[in-house]
């Protein structure tokens, strides 16, 4: 290193030392200065430090009268190592062996556009991290990856390659590649868009003219997507899996099979998140998941070891697969269902709710947009009576009607640990507002309750707003006074706008 | 709180939702139901308003129970208060488009549902109605068949076309309407995405809003809350302010006291401190001259220190020189002197042949002079014979002239005082007394007065050790010379140990003769033998041994180094001994002699008690006794080496004493009474010669008187002459002869 770096430092002062000789051939002085450089030299070779210090001297002479020199033009040794150093770092990356001052300096000089090969294990700094991500992507919410710059970098380089891979034509190993250098710093995969195989461009332009061969051609197993088995397989810290199968920002291309989710990328993923023992988040929105996908999927989740959350919304999934959802709700430590936008009707409700009736660990479920009817609600409020653990609950835009009603208001008035209730856009009318008023006049541990759209009279709901009111108070006070810490001002409220 | 989050999920919810065709979902326009929901929301919220300050106000009024609340606690509550209901209402506001959304939508499915329905209804009814037309033109085409007239086969065939078109026609006509319905569902689609769009907008115009109305609110709020914390400052400012001036007045008052008390402190101070500094001013002056003084005198000092030093030195230096010199004249002398060693060597060899020489020719003399040292020994010993015989004859001598001299003496001394008295009690007329002298009573020569002998002390001894049997307790005093500081009885214990450890000091003729004898008796002619025996003469000698015994008992266990003592003595005194052997012989003999003597004397009778007396442990061990004694006697030996010159000094002195005895015989008649006897004897003479004028006179007077009476007289002159030649010139007589 040093050996290379010296040639060129050597040359500039005797350059300027032979153009100067002519025209101050007397040197008398001596100074500090001069015989630091000469000592480096002299580690160059006997040779150099022998013809070294006359110049030097006379150098210094000329530099005296030189009005716009200064000892600053005249970079440090050190500084020169750790340009060269940041100039080779792709051939010859030296991080680990530098002093901490130097490390940082050589770090503040890396280009951010480095080979990941290079760069990934190699460098843990934040800044260059929050460098390179900053160049990449304008916005970055860096607490939505943990609050780490390199996890947020590989985790949206990995999302940004899996967003474009293109089955069959994209090489696997540009992923593959990737594996070893982000296996450590992958927690969370959010891919909102999987493209399908594309078909000749020729055929491609055939098929958006006819409609019904696009069709036709769904049917073929060639649509398969991305096989994400080998690529979770290899993330050891992954925790977060979220997915849609389908293609964004389509346009007029829009064709039916750029969103299908076929059996084969089913059993695939199935067999992907039963092997990921750290997954704790699971969603998959938007991708058409029909009853036997559900099942097959929840199938491969039951007794999973980790999962907190799953997320099924927007999908087609009917009574089957929220029954199967309320035997993983047995079978799990799932905290959080999300089965918003379905299919689900009576049945599954039922099927659910007996489910619920016993479970410990549901916090959170959700159920809007799907068609319970009375004949899930009630059950659904059956189960309520006896379940001691789940805080929030969704039955928004179910077709509920009075008779729930009346069994949540006898819920709510023995319920304790229920805090949010939504029962928007449902029929639940004037009587069944007035049962529900009653009910909450004897609870004292919700703090949210959505009527809006459902029916009922102003009074009731302003009533209720009233009761909420008072339990939000004094849920604040009980959140006070344990650590007698003065009124911050936005205790609870914001938190309870969502929703 | 977090706008972006709350918008993405929105977003997100929004965009995926299959919008349908519905009302528009702004909060104060077209949209009835949105409206309502408004003019509900703005109610409920007024209310909630009016709620919330009555709780506000009874949370403040429990506040204040608590402590006593501030304003800018209030306002603080107030404000909290007034944000989260803002916020609340923010929120669903916000949230009301998706809640309107998500109820279109379910009006949609509902609707859709319904459409679904009567299309299906529709699909089957047609499906019926062809399948019963192509029922038909299968019939037909059966009955076709059975035609074999062509005109009525192409009839059936055009019937049968017609009804295949009419059928085909009613199928097309159904897609068409079918397709219809599609585009319009197309449309429908196209109208919701922008509905949605509109939505999204919508909501993002909302949000914003709400973010900027919470901001415009929590500005205000905050700044409400500034400004009641300023006016709180304010007034604890002022009031503190008060509160400090008040303070301030004190503390100033209080200064200036202070201050004047200080101020007269200080003039205190100062004037103590001008009488301190003058003090020290004269202290100091003092002391400098003094040390002045010193220094001087150190100076001097130093000086005479320095001269002596120099002295030293220049002597120090003249003394290297001499010294020098002497180094080199010692060199020489050394030379010399080694010359000369080897010629006293050699000098030294010739006297060493001559030595040898010499100690022949001495040895032979010395054994010629020995044996005449022998034969003179002898011839000394005679003499010595001789001369004891002589100084006892001398001795008898000299006390039968004593006493002759002495009744001389006496007898002069007797007629002295005889004439003294008759001229005292005659001539003065005054009583005389005669005068009692020691001398007057001494008989024989004062030298014979001799010294008690041991054994006579012995039998002191025993007597009072006897007497002091008798009378226990009796005082010691009376024992006379022994020392005070040994006790008669110790002495006897002594004594007895003696007696009885040493009985082989004792002929064994003696002992037998003893046998019959009285203890005390017994004890006293035993020590006499054991004194014999070991030379203890005189009474010192006795004394000697106690004395020693006791000191032995003292340094009882240096007893060791008492025996090598003993020893060296007894090589020191061997060469005596012999010497002196012979002198000792005799004396023991005449002891002996003497003992046999007293052995005759005491043999009187008594008998012999059996001897018991306990050895006193504390004294000393019977054992030792011996030893005490091997060392007393050699101790002993030395002193008595010069016994016998002692002796004579002591008969020599006695000559002296004899002088003065003489001198004293003489003299005793004081002085003054032979003054006196002078002056007497010249008055007596001046009246004798008067009286002998007298005489004359009466003589001449008288001469024929005394003529007359002379035969008379010469007669009784002859009667009387024996007497006149006794006394030779009787005054009396003469007093007498007169008065006849």
């Amino acid at each position: 290193m040093q050996g290379a770096l010296t040639p060129p430092i050597l040359s500039g002062p005797s350059q300027s030392a032979v153009s100067n000789q002519g025209l101050m051939p007397t040197a008398s002085q001596a100074s500090n200065i001069a015989p630091q450089p000469s000592k480096t030299f002299s580690s160059s070779g006997p040779l150099a430090a022998k013809t070294k210090p006359t110049p030097v001297r006379r150098m210094r002479r000329i530099i005296a009268e030189d009005p716009e020199w200064s000892l600053a033009i005249v970079p440090l040794l050190t500084e020169l190592c750790i340009q060269h150093i940041v100039k080779n770092f792709q051939k010859n990356p030296i991080l680990k062996q530098l002093l901490p001052e130097h490390q940082k300096k050589v770090l503040s000089h890396l280009s951010p556009d480095l080979p990941l090969a290079v760069t990934a294990n190699l460098i843990e700094d934040e800044n260059y991290w929050r460098r390179c991500c900053t160049q990449r992507w304008p916005v970055c919410h860096v607490a939505k990856h943990g609050g780490s710059w390199k996890h947020m970098f590989f985790e949206r380089h990995l999302e940004n390659l899996l967003k474009h891979f293109i089955p069959g034509t994209t090489d696997p190993s540009v992923i593959l590649d990737l594996l070893p250098l982000c296996a450590n710093y992958v927690r969370r995969i959010r891919v909102d868009q999987f493209l399908p195989p594309v078909q000749l461009p020729a055929s491609l332009q055939t098929r958006e003219l006819s409609d019904s061969g696009s069709e036709v051609e769904s049917e073929e197993p060639t649509m398969d997507h991305y096989q994400l088995g080998d690529l979770v397989a290899g993330l050891k810290h992954l925790e977060e899996l979220d997915l849609v199968y389908g293609v964004k920002d389509c346009g007029m291309n829009f064709e039916w099979n750029l969103f299908l989710f076929t059996y084969r990328d089913c059993h695939s993923l199935a067999a992907t998140i039963k092997a990921c023992h750290t997954l704790k988040i699971f969603r998959l929105t938007r991708s058409k998941v029909d009853d036997e996908k559900a099942r097959i999927l929840i199938r491969s989740l039951l007794n999973h070891p980790g999962l907190e959350e799953l997320d099924l919304s927007h999908n087609l999934i009917g009574d089957r697969g929220a029954r199967a959802a309320a035997k993983l709700l047995s079978h799990s430590h799932l905290r959080v269902l999300n089965l918003a936008n379905n299919q689900v009707r009576g049945p599954g409700a039922q099927s659910l709710a007996h489910a619920l009736a016993h479970n410990t660990n549901l916090v959170s479920l959700n159920l809007r947009l799907n068609c319970l009817e009375d004949e899930g609600g009630q059950a659904l409020a059956h189960a309520l009576q006896t379940n001691k653990c789940l805080t929030t609950l969704n039955l928004g835009g179910n077709e509920l009607s009075e008779p729930t009603a009346t069994l949540l208001a006898q819920v709510l008035a023995i319920n304790t640990t229920l805090t949010s209730l939504n029962l928007s856009c449902n029929h639940i009318g004037l009587d069944g507002g007035k049962q529900l008023l009653e009910g909450m006049s004897e609870n004292k541990t919700l703090l949210e309750f959505d009527l809006r759209l459902s029916d009922i009279s102003q009074e009731s709901e302003y009533l209720i707003g009233q009761a909420l009111h008072a339990n939000r108070e004094a849920a604040r006070q009980r959140a006070l006074n344990p650590g007698y810490l003065m009124s911050p001002i936005i205790a609870n409220v914001p938190g309870n706008s969502v929703e | 709180m977090n706008p972006s989050g709350s918008m993405g999920v929105l977003e997100q919810t929004e965009e995926e939702r299959l919008s349908t065709p519905n009302l528009e979902p702004s909060v104060y326009s077209d949209n009835p139901q949105e409206r309502i929901q408004a003019r509900r929301l703005r109610i409920a919220a007024r209310l909630e308003a009016r709620r919330r300050e009555a709780l506000g106000e009874y949370i403040d009024g429990k506040k204040e129970s608590e402590e006593d609340q501030s304003k800018s606690y209030k306002q603080k509550e107030e404000s909290r208060l007034k944000l989260s209901k803002l916020l609340l209402c923010g929120t669903e506001l916000v949230t009301n488009i998706q809640v309107a959304a998500d109820i279109r939508e379910i009006h949609r499915r509902v609707e859709e549902e319904e459409i679904k329905r009567q299309r299906i209804e529709k699909l089957e009814n047609e499906v019926k109605n062809s399948q019963d037309k192509f029922d038909e033109i299968t019939t037909k085409w059966e009955e076709g068949k059975q035609k074999h007239i062509p005109q009525d086969l192409w009839e059936i065939l055009n019937t049968q076309q017609l009804h295949c078109a009419g059928l085909i026609e009613d199928k097309n006509k159904l897609i068409n309407e079918l397709q219809q319905e599609l585009k319009v569902k197309d449309d429908q689609y196209v109208k919701d995405l922008k509905k949605q769009s509109d939505d999204i907008c919508l909501l993002l115009e909302r949000m914003e809003e709400q973010v900027k109305d919470i901001m415009k609110s929590f500005r205000q709020e905050l700044s409400h809350i500034e400004k009641a914390f300023e006016l709180e400052r304010q007034e604890l400012l002022t009031s503190n302010k008060k509160k400090w001036e008040r303070a301030l007045q004190n503390h100033n008052s209080k200064e200036l006291e202070y201050l004047i008390n200080r101020i007269k402190k200080v003039e205190d101070y100062e004037k103590q401190l001008n009488k301190q500094r003058i003090w020290d001013c004269e202290e100091y002056n003092m002391i400098k001259i003094k040390l002045e003084q010193d220094v001087q005198i150190l100076e001097q000092q130093l000086q005479q220190m320095k001269a002596t030093y120099q002295l030293n030195q220049e002597k120090l230096e003249y003394n290297f020189q001499v010294l020098k010199k002497r180094d080199e004249e010692s060199t020489v002398i050394k030379s010399q002197q080694k010359r000369k060693i080897n010629r006293l060597h050699d000098v030294l060899n010739n006297l060493r042949s001559k030595y040898a020489k010499q100690v022949k020719q001495f040895q032979e003399e010395n054994h010629s002079l020995t044996s005449e040292y022998k034969r003179l020994v002898l011839q000394f010993k005679e003499l010595q014979r001789a001369m004891r015989h002589f100084a006892i004859i001398d001795d008898e001598k000299f006390r039968e002239i004593w006493l002759m001299n002495e009744e001389e003496a006496k007898g002069l001394i007797d007629r002295a005082f005889d004439v003294d008295r008759i001229i005292h009690i005659q001539h003065l007329g005054l009583p005389w007394t005669a005068p009692d002298f020691w001398f007057l009573k001494n008989v024989g020569p004062i030298s014979q007065q001799q010294q008690k002998t041991a054994t006579q002390i012995v039998e002191e001894v025993l007597k009072q050790a006897d007497e002091e049997g008798l009378e226990e307790g009796a005082s010691e005093s009376s024992y006379l010379d022994l020392p005070k500081q040994i006790s008669a009885k110790t002495t006897r214990k002594i004594l007895m140990l003696l007696c009885d450890e040493s009985g082989f000091l004792i002929e064994s003729k003696l002992l037998s003769l003893l046998l019959p004898l009285e203890k005390n008796e017994c004890y006293l002619l035993r020590l006499d033998a054991i004194f014999s025996a070991l030379g203890i003469e005189s009474e010192d000698d006795l004394y000697k041994l106690v004395k020693f015994f006791l000191e032995y008992r003292a340094h009882h266990l240096s007893a060791s180094q008492i025996s090598p003592w003993t020893q060296a003595n007894l090589e020191r005194s061997s060469l005596m001994e012999k010497s002196l052997m012979s002198e000792w012989d005799l004396e023991q003999e005449q002891e002996a002699e003497s003992l046999l003597e007293g052995e005759e004397e005491s043999s009187v009778g008594g008998e012999q008690e059996e001897e018991e007396a306990p050895p006193s442990p504390k004294l000393i061990h019977p054992n030792e006794v011996l030893k005490v004694l091997e060392a007393f006697v050699m101790g002993l030996r030395k002193p008595r080496n010069f016994r016998a010159p002692v002796r004579m000094t002591k008969s020599k002195r006695d000559n002296s004493k004899d002088s003065e005895y003489w001198k004293a015989l003489a003299t005793v008649i004081p002085s003054s009474t032979q003054n006196l006897w002078d002056a007497l004897y010249t008055a007596l003479e001046k009246y004798h010669l008067v009286l002998t004028q007298r005489a004359k006179l009466l003589t001449e007077n008288n001469s024929l008187e005394q003529q007359n009476s002379e035969l008379q007289l010469l007669l009784q002159q002859y009667l009387h002459s024996k007497i006149n030649s006794e006394l030779q010139i009787p005054p009396t007589h003469v007093f007498r002869v007169p008065t006849k």
